[in-house]
């Protein structure tokens, strides 16, 4: 009982700071939004497409519109295009020259410059996406002339022809194969953002809760405690306890919060529920762990954040580990954050269920019992000594 | 003059004094930007192995591998021949391959006027780049055949001899060209995006430590010492605003200093970037005196201070790359003084003249004259009452 009162004490404390709740609900809430925007698109490259007057520019504008592989946006200034290649906005850049249609009907040929940035894989498909669309609009042009050279006429006077017979010759296509319906990274947008968020919000509120029980100490609650007859283990009990709940209303908030408001699916409920319980009582052990070794709150809201965002950006909450060398993807297997991303992955790309992430929750289990033991013993001695 | 010097000296002695400050202005941006160097090195140049399944063995198979082959596409793709589709499928799964590509049988038929067969590209969700580029990559060949098959047809339907018109039409080159050109710019590497951004961010923790040390400064009675002495009341805002502006202006500088030294960071124009990590510097002061004069006690300053920091960074794109991010979030960001400073950041890495800066410079100063103006009425009301 004596517990559950040092527990809910603190708690009710702890939720009472504005900032605190600030960081708690809106703030992921916002990150989850903000990120799941920024990478929820399809993953095809971006080309800005620089317009120039005439029918056949348009045409082309419009052919490139509808190709396969790419999303156009048109610019009316070359500058604007190129500030928007330079800021990461479009990955390509096609230049229409101003005389494009005047160069085809004079001597048949136009170049156009398609600018990129860099060898990057979407800056490579764009150029690919962008020759593709270019071909299927020059297609008639050719043929119209290729007709007149064998068979006589003149191109414009072949063009009708040309322009029927294109949309009734069949095409060769290339059609996708997926190899499987899973993967080993999570579902784009708000699919990832959401689990990736939970797993570094917990921890780093946690974490920076760790200034509630340096006040704690400075404001000499658990002495005035500890005149009570209450035996130095209810109190660590009863802060762990605190901890704990803090991070299971945090997690509570961003699952709801996540499927009623960006519809994320958070796979099979008993082992997404096993996991946000494991997790938490990791945050709870770093909370606490923290609270110990931090001397001022000063320092615990400093250092809090910091080593949290730190170990979330290791531990693949801010990008796949998929996606970095191999050394920064076992260096980030040092932290727990990248077992829990790990067995999220397991549950919402692959659609596991418990015994899927079993090996993951052991080792969170080892990281939630080697944070919670050092935590619970550096309290204890304080409290003691 | 003097005075207000005395007090920006005591000020940033006090601050240096503060291992916190030195953490959050100097140590974690660094830190995080290095991360995000290490992350990232390596990464950013995209080639992938695509394995080549070739079931026609027809003239138009050899052309189509002879592309893949070809020199432009050498820095892109490696080409690896494979006998059958389900180790090709294998492979893929495994991860071997990006993706492969299955040539059907029948497929140079499409060449006389045969049937066309499709061309597969086995893709998986692990590299779905490799299979977005992969697709392109096919989609822009098959683009050419379909282009010289509407020529053949064309000349056919227009009275053409038939014979031999395959063979000339293979030989056509289409009117209109994608000629891939540098855009001058430089790409926008991981460590040039988020060193910026990671050290505006841990920057804007100067408003809590400035507005907390002011409000500390008056509830222990400093501040009514120091206006005992001969020093007048904007001698102490000057002496304040100073050392907030050294100290920020020293945080963001000797990030800038260390990502390009030690992560080989390109920021741009040494000046340019020396004007922008002033205004942001100023954009620091401006938002601390706003701080202050909400504020009435040292709790409220935190919590005013934590929350302007995180969400201005929120909106202004230091937690992900604007570039990637929907049109309304690039919007919003512009609502910011880190949002502008963070757009001039990047045009600078991306290889932008230094005037660049002019416009992005000009709305932080405009936004500092909007918020000083709403400050000082504060404080004029607070004085009055």
């Amino acid at each position: 009982m004596t517990v559950l009162a040092i527990a809910a004490a603190s708690l009710k404390r702890m939720l009472r700071d504005r900032v605190a709740t600030f960081f708690m609900v809106l703030l992921p809430l916002v990150v989850i939004l903000v990120i799941g925007a920024t990478a929820g698109g399809p993953a095809v490259p971006r080309v800005g497409v620089v317009a120039a007057p005439g029918p056949l520019a348009a045409d082309l504008v419009r052919t490139l519109g509808g190709t396969e592989g790419m999303r156009t946006s048109t610019f009316d200034r070359e500058q604007d295009a190129r500030d928007a290649l330079r800021r990461g906005e479009v990955e390509a850049v096609l230049l229409i020259p101003a005389g494009f249609d005047t160069l085809l009907a004079s001597d048949g040929s136009a170049e156009l410059p398609l600018l990129t940035a860099a060898p990057t894989g979407n800056a490579q498909s764009a150029w690919q996406a962008v020759s593709a669309g270019v071909a299927r609009h020059a297609a008639a042009v050719q043929a119209a002339g290729f007709a007149a050279t064998t068979a006589g006429g003149t191109l414009s006077a072949r063009l009708p022809l040309a322009r029927t017979l294109e949309t009734t010759l069949p095409r060769v296509t290339v059609r996708s194969e997926p190899v499987d319906g899973t993967g080993s990274s999570l579902p784009a947008g708000f699919g990832s953002s959401a689990p990736t968020m939970l797993v570094l919000f917990v921890f780093v509120n946690s974490l920076a809760a760790g200034a509630a029980l340096v006040q704690t100490r400075k404001l000499g609650i658990h002495t005035r405690v500890l005149a009570a007859p209450v035996p130095a283990r209810t109190i660590v009990l009863g802060e762990s306890l605190c901890y704990l709940g803090l991070a299971l209303l945090q997690s509570a908030l961003i699952i709801t919060a996540g499927a009623l408001l960006f519809g994320v699916s958070w796979g099979d409920p008993l082992a997404a529920a096993v996991l946000t319980v494991v997790w938490a009582i990791v945050g709870t052990g770093a909370g606490m762990f923290g609270g110990t070794l931090f001397r001022t709150q000063e320092q615990a809201s400093a250092l809090g954040p910091t080593i949290g965002v730190a170990f979330g950006m290791l531990g693949g909450c801010m990008w796949p580990l998929e996606i970095v060398p191999d050394a920064v993807r076992a260096l980030g297997h040092l932290t727990p954050h990248a077992w829990a991303v790990d067995a999220w992955t397991a549950l919402l790309a692959r659609g596991g269920g418990l015994a899927g992430i079993l090996p993951m929750l052991g080792v969170l289990a080892g990281f939630a019992v080697l944070l919670l033991t050092a935590a619970s013993l550096r309290l204890n001695r304080s409290l003691t000594t | 003059m003097r005075a207000a010097f005395v007090i920006a000296a005591k000020d940033l002695r006090q601050r240096a004094r503060d291992r916190s400050a030195w953490l959050l202005g100097f140590v974690a941006p660094v830190a995080i930007a290095g991360l995000i160097s290490f992350a990232f090195g390596g990464t950013e140049t995209f080639h992938t192995d695509v394995a080549v399944v070739d079931q026609d063995h027809g003239v138009l198979a050899q052309a189509f591998t002879g592309f893949l082959n070809s020199p432009e596409l050498a820095a892109v793709l490696t080409v690896s021949p494979v006998a059958d589709p389900a180790d090709a499928r294998a492979r893929v799964d495994r991860g071997d391959f990006g993706a492969a590509i299955v040539i059907p049988a029948g497929f140079s038929a499409a060449a006389h006027g045969g049937p066309v067969h499709p061309l597969t590209v086995v893709t998986t969700v692990d590299s779905q780049l490799a299979g977005q580029v992969t697709r392109s990559v096919a989609g822009s060949f098959t683009a050419q055949l379909d282009a010289d098959r509407l020529a053949v047809a064309t000349a056919i339907a227009a009275g053409a001899p038939p014979d031999g018109l395959a063979a000339r039409a293979a030989a056509l080159r289409l009117p209109e060209q994608v000629v891939r050109t540098p855009s001058g710019t430089r790409t926008i590497t991981g460590v040039g995006y988020y060193g910026p951004a990671m050290g505006m961010f841990f920057t804007f923790f100067a408003i809590g430590f400035t507005a907390r040390g002011y409000f500390l400064e008056q509830r222990d009675g400093t501040l009514d010492r120091i206006a005992v002495a001969p020093v007048g009341p904007l001698a102490v805002l000057a002496g304040k605003s100073l050392a907030t502006f050294a100290y920020s202006a020293a945080s963001l500088g000797t990030v800038s200093l260390i990502t390009s030294l030690v992560f080989g960071a390109d920021w741009g124009p040494p000046a340019a970037v020396a004007v922008l990590v002033a205004a942001v510097a100023l954009s620091v002061v401006c938002l601390t005196a706003f701080v202050i004069a909400v504020s009435r006690t040292e709790r409220q300053a935190d919590e005013l201070s934590a929350i302007l920091a995180f969400g201005l960074v929120l909106l202004g794109g230091n937690f992900v790359f604007l570039g990637a991010a929907p049109e309304f979030l690039r919007v919003l960001a512009l609502g910011t003084p880190n949002g502008w400073a963070l757009r001039a950041f990047t045009d600078l890495a991306g290889g932008a003249g230094g005037t660049a800066v002019v416009v992005p410079v000009l709305a932080i100063l405009a936004f500092c004259a909007v918020l000083t103006t709403i400050a000082g009425l504060l404080h004029r009301r607070a004085v009055r009452r």
